[in-house]
């Protein structure tokens, strides 16, 4: 009797394997999209308990000047974002949602708020290609180049991962983006907030006039 | 010879039911859906994402991309904020293949114009078993996302 329950408990959870091995062949692993939706007012922006501080990085910008984040962007609001410009798919896009966002914003916000780029293909992206390419999404926004590991080390206190550009196999050069937006009140200059790859257009429009202010979305 | 073959496949297609619900055909059947390419920054680089659906009961492969709107098409998964180039993508029997952003994607290089929302880009997908299929792949915004549909 027991070797009978035995027998179809291992028949069913074959099954269930089966089963679950089909699934719908998509590779489809976004299990943190499916919380959001499940909870139906989640908000795209991580409130952070142990806010950033703000790198200390200087680099060159997009006019081949030298730029010293902490002090040209103290007391604005600001969204950093690290990302390259070979890049098809996540960081024009990224960068698209925020410029998309930003031009709802009356004037003088627009003007308050600094966006800032920093590549994390130093090699490729050169001031002259970061510049071109920022211009085709917002003149306005902040392009900086420079050396990789001073990037890197700068990313990694915002706990955002990059690694080097290298060669794969077919001698194709691959770079690396972070996975997330992270917004600077202007009243601590501080990083508060995290987006995630899957804010909107909607997400920054509706938090943006709050990054404005310092205030909580 | 035939008529045995029809109980032979009844019985395949049950087994296939018990596995994964098949319908008893025999071949793969790839048709391709939600097709986009998103407004790119300029001509150098475009993404172009796709669903390729297949209802045959056997696995096909996606084995290149070309378009005569650009010098070369590639295609690419993600991993952890790296993308990867890929020689082929299988499309699984009664499954699908998805190309989305964050995930697996089409890289379009060397465009001849800057694609404009609005445009139309003709993608020519070969597979090893269902041969060359023709997308007329529309161009939306920069920020279009299926989901919310702009």
């Amino acid at each position: 009797m027991r070797k009978k329950t035995f027998a179809a408990a291992a028949l069913l959870a074959a099954a269930t394997l089966t089963l679950s091995a089909c699934g719908n062949g998509g590779d489809d692993k976004s299990p943190i999209a499916v919380v959001s939706e499940e909870s139906g007012s989640a908000k795209a922006a991580t409130l952070l308990d142990q806010p950033f501080e703000k790198p200390d990085l200087v680099l060159t910008d997009t006019h081949g000047v030298k730029y010293d984040l902490r002090k040209e962007t103290a007391g604005r609001p600001t969204l950093v974002y690290f990302g390259y410009t070979h890049c098809p798919d996540i960081c024009p896009l990224t960068m698209n949602n925020i410029a998309v966002a930003k031009k709802a914003l009356p004037k003088a916000e627009q003007d308050a708020l600094r966006i800032v780029f920093v590549t994390t293909d130093p090699d490729r992206d050169t001031p002259t290609e970061l510049g071109k390419w920022l211009k085709g999404i917002d003149p306005q926004f902040i392009g900086l180049t420079g050396d990789f590991s001073t990037i890197q080390a700068g990313a990694r206190t915002l706990g955002i991962s990059i690694e080097p550009t290298t060669k794969d196999k077919n001698g194709k050069l691959v770079s690396v983006h972070g996975t997330q937006v992270v917004a600077f009140s202007p009243k601590s200059d501080e990083g508060y907030l995290l987006y995630g790859e899957d804010a909107t257009v909607d997400d920054f429009a509706k938090d943006l006039p709050k990054i404005i202010k310092g205030a909580n979305p | 010879m035939k008529r045995l073959a029809v109980p032979a496949a009844v019985i395949a297609g049950a087994l296939a039911l018990a596995g994964c619900g098949g319908s008893g055909d025999t071949k793969a059947e790839v048709s391709v859906s939600s097709s986009y390419m998103p407004q790119p920054v300029s001509a150098d680089l475009a993404a172009g994402f796709l669903t390729i659906v297949n209802k045959g009961s056997t696995q096909d492969e996606l084995t290149s991309v070309s378009s005569d709107a650009a010098g070369s098409v590639t295609m690419h998964d993600t991993v952890g904020g790296a993308m990867e180039q890929v020689s082929s993508f299988a499309v699984p029997a009664h499954g699908q293949l998805v190309f989305k952003s964050g995930g697996n994607h089409l890289m379009f290089e060397k465009l001849k114009r800057k694609p404009k929302q609005g445009d139309m880009v003709t993608v020519k997908l070969e597979f090893a078993k269902s041969g060359a299929v023709t997308v007329e792949m529309p161009v939306k915004s920069a920020t279009y996302t299926p989901s919310t549909g702009h």
